[in-house]
């Protein structure tokens, strides 16, 4: 009966209905846009960055994340490696890694660098670099003499593939080694600090450069699709001694990142408010202008004996009846265009000192988490409903002498 | 008449003729090993060992540093040098022991060691770098010489050696261009990049007697595109020795240096 009747009344003024209907549609498709869009660039920011070297779970020597110098290497990878082959899931990819500051100069120019020690092959699986090369060629494991630098560098440093870089870096004995490189490839990453950051050599070479033997700086674990990797560190843990390594998950490598994404999940759903607020605000002004204007109509209900907890139930099934159309329409448009905008992305190159700074990628594809889309809608229909109490109540106030003086 | 004044003209020509044909036969034979040269005239410049005082101004578009530097010098590898004026930088010293390096500043009491990232930085706001002092027998070890060319000057035969690194050498220079006198004096030092373009260039200059023996008493290093930038040494005396005490170029010496 209340349907029936609600459904009737809705479209009695179907220019007022649409009205609140295009506010909550505009609404709803605003907060799954928005919030697909912020999510997009949290994505785009975790990939990154666990592409950039780090990995979704690295470890290190005890020491060497607060001193990364050579001396906190891990001298024995083997361990290690063996705690691998028992514990990691099939689908995690490894490799390892020497990493230590140093100093990249030619004829005219110098800078500090990091300088990264890899096995090529490996390499490629874990990090950005495998496809990265934009000009010669990648690394390959005879390469003692080769090294491959970001393109941003090369031309910082007015150089060119096949001419020489020298890097210093000092010893385990706190001697100055330096070594010439020949640059056989640059690379190209999503920042620009990246590429004037990273030079990459083979592993033997940086070994051999550092006097390290068979010591490596850390190791870096990859485990596509997955986020969460916090009970396969404490597998790791329990079976690496924990007072000579130290096991760091992307959460724990990366805090900045992580505190970012705790605030942005806060931010998200404070924007979800900010727009059901001016959304409600057109929803109650509507509703309330429509119950005066059947002030006539609620007086006869009552005067029929209609109770006021009914009047109330019945503008209320209306204000559902809305809702949830204008929520149907609004996740179709919302789901449509955040599925229309990831196939291709969104492209941010020509903000790219803004995008830089603020660490995001260049290219956005919005994602739609579903607990986004179900907390908007939930905030929509929840808050819808509640902000429609106040015509509500005011309608099943009417007295049917009120309602008569009433013309 | 004139046929007779032709004669004795012609045989003095002969007779020059043939002192340089001698000459220009012996030169390249002596020439052949660029090595042995460039070895020669490094050591002549260092010298066994030696104490000196030198003036060094650093000239800039707009300003201009002098300082007086007391150096000491033991072989190739081993030197110390403290600043004796102006008085504001008085004591500030570098020691130098084969290829490390270390700073004294004494308005801090600290002396550091130089860590690779400052090796490729000038040395004491000049245009020699840091490395250009620890590195500089590399030239010696790490290159292949040879000569190209001669030239003259002052009536001395000049040898044109041009010096590349070796293959897996860790230089930074493409090439470097020396000019040695026969009398193993430098008198120029050209630094090029990969592309041989110069870089920068040190000119040795007013080759005079000095302690007893020629000695280029003013070096100016030059920055190839940076006009007006340059660095001029000035020896104001120096003074050749066989030797200096052992265990004078250590850091307490760095710290406190007899005067």
């Amino acid at each position: 009966m209340y349907f029936k009747l609600a459904w009737r009344n809705i479209w009695r003024n179907p220019r007022r209905t649409a009205v609140i209907l295009l506010a909550v549609v505009i609404g709803v498709w605003n907060m799954i846009f928005a919030g697909a869009l912020m999510r997009g660039v949290e994505v785009g920011m975790i990939k990154n960055s666990i592409a950039t070297l780090t990995g979704n779970i690295q470890i290190h020597r005890k020491g060497y994340r607060h001193d990364p110098v050579v001396e906190n290497s891990i001298t024995d990878p083997k361990e290690v490696e063996a705690a691998f082959e028992k514990i990691l899931p099939p689908n995690a990819i490894w490799t390892s890694r020497v990493r230590v500051n140093a100093v990249a100069s030619n004829a005219r120019h110098s800078s500090g660098i990091t300088l990264v020690g890899i096995h090529p092959a490996r390499e490629a699986g874990v990090s950005f670099i495998g496809q990265a090369i934009n000009q010669g060629r990648y690394l390959v494991p005879d390469d003692t003499y080769g090294i491959v630098i970001g393109r941003a560098l090369l031309d910082r440093f007015e150089t060119k593939i096949g001419h020489k870089l020298v890097l210093m870096s000092p010893t385990p004995d706190r001697d100055i080694a330096s070594r010439a490189f020949r640059i056989v490839g640059t690379f190209r990453a999503e920042m620009q600090s990246t590429e004037k950051r990273f030079a990459f050599v083979t592993m033997p070479a940086a070994q051999q450069m550092l006097q390290l033997k068979n010591s490596v700086s850390e190791f870096s674990i990859v485990l596509p699709n997955s986020l969460d990797n916090s009970r396969l560190a404490s597998a790791l843990q329990s079976v690496l001694p924990s007072n000579y390594y130290e096991i760091s998950t992307w959460r724990d490598l990366l805090p900045m990142l992580d505190a970012y994404l705790k605030l942005s999940d806060g931010f998200i759903y404070i924007w979800f408010v900010v727009i059901f607020i001016a959304m409600g605000f057109g929803i109650v002004n509507t509703t309330l202008m429509a119950v005066f204007e059947r002030m006539r109509e609620f007086g006869l209900l009552k005067a029929l004996g209609m109770k006021p907890f009914w009047i109330i139930r019945e503008v209320l099934t209306e204000a559902f009846l809305i809702l949830l159309l204008g929520m149907a329409v609004g996740n179709i448009l919302g789901f449509v265009s955040v599925l229309a905008l990831s196939e291709r992305g969104i492209d941010l190159s020509a903000l790219a000192a803004g995008t830089e700074f603020a660490g995001m990628s260049r290219m956005l594809y919005p994602v739609i988490y579903a607990k986004d889309a179900i907390t908007a809608n939930l905030v929509v229909f929840v808050l819808g409903l509640l902000v429609c109490l106040y015509p509500a109540i005011k309608a099943a106030r009417f007295t049917p002498v009120e309602a008569l003086t009433q013309t | 008449m004139t046929q007779g004044l032709h004669t004795p003209k012609l045989s003095v020509v002969i007779l020059f003729l043939s002192i340089f044909t001698i000459f220009g036969l012996q030169a390249p034979a002596k020439a052949q090993d660029g090595q042995v040269l460039v070895e020669a005239a490094f050591n002549y410049l260092r010298d066994k060992a030696s104490v000196s005082l030198v003036k060094m101004t650093v000239h800039r578009p707009d300003w201009q540093r002098v300082v007086t530097i007391k150096a000491w010098t033991l072989g190739e590898k081993e030197s110390l040098f403290t600043i004796i004026a102006p008085p504001k930088d008085n004591g500030n010293g570098t020691l130098k022991k084969g290829r490390e390096m270390w700073m004294y500043n004494p308005k801090v009491n600290r002396v550091i060691k130089l860590p690779p990232s400052m090796m490729s930085q000038s040395w004491m706001g000049s245009d020699f770098s840091n490395n250009d002092l620890a590195k500089s027998d590399n030239l010696i070890n790490e290159y292949t010489h040879a000569v190209t060319g001669t030239e003259t000057h002052e009536g001395k035969t000049v040898y044109i050696i041009e010096s590349i690194p070796k293959p897996k050498a860790p230089e930074v220079w493409g090439m470097q261009r020396l000019k040695i006198r026969e009398d193993n004096i430098f008198l120029e030092q050209a630094f090029y990049d990969e592309d041989l373009k110069l870089v920068k260039i040190l000119n040795f200059m007013e080759i005079q007697t000095m302690d007893g023996k020629l000695y280029p008493k003013k070096w100016i290093m030059q920055k190839a595109d940076e006009k007006g930038k340059y660095t001029i040494v000035e020896h104001k005396m120096i003074t050749f020795k066989e030797s200096l005490p052992a265990g004078f170029f250590t850091l307490s010496n760095l710290k406190n240096p007899r005067r």
